[in-house]
């Protein structure tokens, strides 16, 4: 029930920010430009860390996937091929121990 | 995918990409059942990455002409891709710009379906160490959008400002914190910078 709640409360916003573009005929103030321009870079950053650790205290073999699937974005922007390249790593890593 | 592992079930997996159908949003939400978030904090959080369709709409309003129920269908729709796609053509109509909406619609939706039923047939995710593809997921969404000093920093500091801020509470107050506070300090160190179009085009691109 939470569930359909949120996503009603999801739709709502989502569509409520399309509609008001389209039916609005005004500027933005430009901090509020810029402040949106940072929005997914501030949320993606903060889903990244607290779940960076783990519960089964494998944190630094992580980081270390983590820092591949760094390195394979750079260079593809493919999130598939990004994700893929961390998750091996990790996995490999994770062999020996 | 990343929402079945969440534990989130086939068909809410589905309602997702059906209703909401904004990919940054999902993904975030997916990650914030999964940490326990109240339906306010998800709420708030898809309000803060969504927030920059009202730029898009701006935008193309001036460019489309929309009136009674073509505004409507047209807004729900909506999504970064499709505003690169259309607002880059001289004189865009109604047709073309549905017609852009709809297929990325068709596509978004099918590659759910397919993602939730492989991953509704993973059984223990965590054990796996699958649960890292939740962090490694939205770095790798993370890492094209850092292009800038500003934007380098703003990430950096995010991460810290989440990290410290996710051991002293749970659930979504973390994301809600740093999104806030972690886009204030990049409008602040920018302030004063021209916001030219071709910036927030940028941006379009790199959130797609």
């Amino acid at each position: 029930m939470t569930f359909w709640l949120t996503l009603a409360g999801m739709v709502a916003v989502t569509f409520g920010s399309r509609y008001a573009g389209l039916a609005l005929r005004t500027e933005l103030p430009a901090f509020c430009v810029r402040f949106l321009h940072f929005v997914p870079i501030a949320v993606f950053a903060a889903l990244v860390t607290p779940s960076l650790d783990g519960d089964l205290g494998e944190g630094e073999i992580r980081v270390v996937g983590a820092l591949a699937t760094v390195v394979v974005a750079r260079r593809t922007k493919s999130l598939g091929l990004s994700i893929a390249a961390g998750m091996i790593v990790f996995w490999l890593l994770r062999i020996p121990f | 995918m990343i929402a079945r592992d969440a534990g989130l079930s086939l068909v809410e997996t589905q309602a997702l990409s059906l209703f909401v159908f904004a990919g940054s949003a999902q993904f975030t939400a997916a990650g914030l059942f999964a940490t326990g978030a109240t339906a306010l904090e998800i709420v708030f959080t898809t309000f803060l990455l969504n927030v920059r369709h009202v730029l898009y709409g701006l935008a193309l309003g001036r460019q489309v002409r929309l009136d009674g129920w073509r505004r409507p269908v047209a807004a729900f729709f909506l999504t970064d891709e499709v505003f690169g796609v259309v607002s880059t053509r001289r004189a865009p109509t109604f047709g073309y710009l549905l017609g852009a909406e709809l297929s990325l619609f068709v596509t978004w939706n099918l590659s759910t379906l397919g993602g939730g039923l492989i991953g509704g047939a993973i059984p223990d995710p965590t054990k796996l160490g699958l649960d890292l593809v939740f962090p490694l997921a939205f770095l790798a969404l993370l890492v094209p959008l850092v292009r800038t000093r500003v934007e380098l920093v703003v990430a950096l500091f995010s991460g810290a400002l989440a990290y410290v801020v996710a051991q002293m509470s749970s659930g979504g107050v973390p994301i809600v914190v740093t999104g806030v506070g972690g886009s204030l300090l990049g409008a602040w160190l920018t302030r004063g910078r021209p916001v030219e179009q071709a910036r927030l085009e940028d941006a379009i691109r790199e959130v797609a």
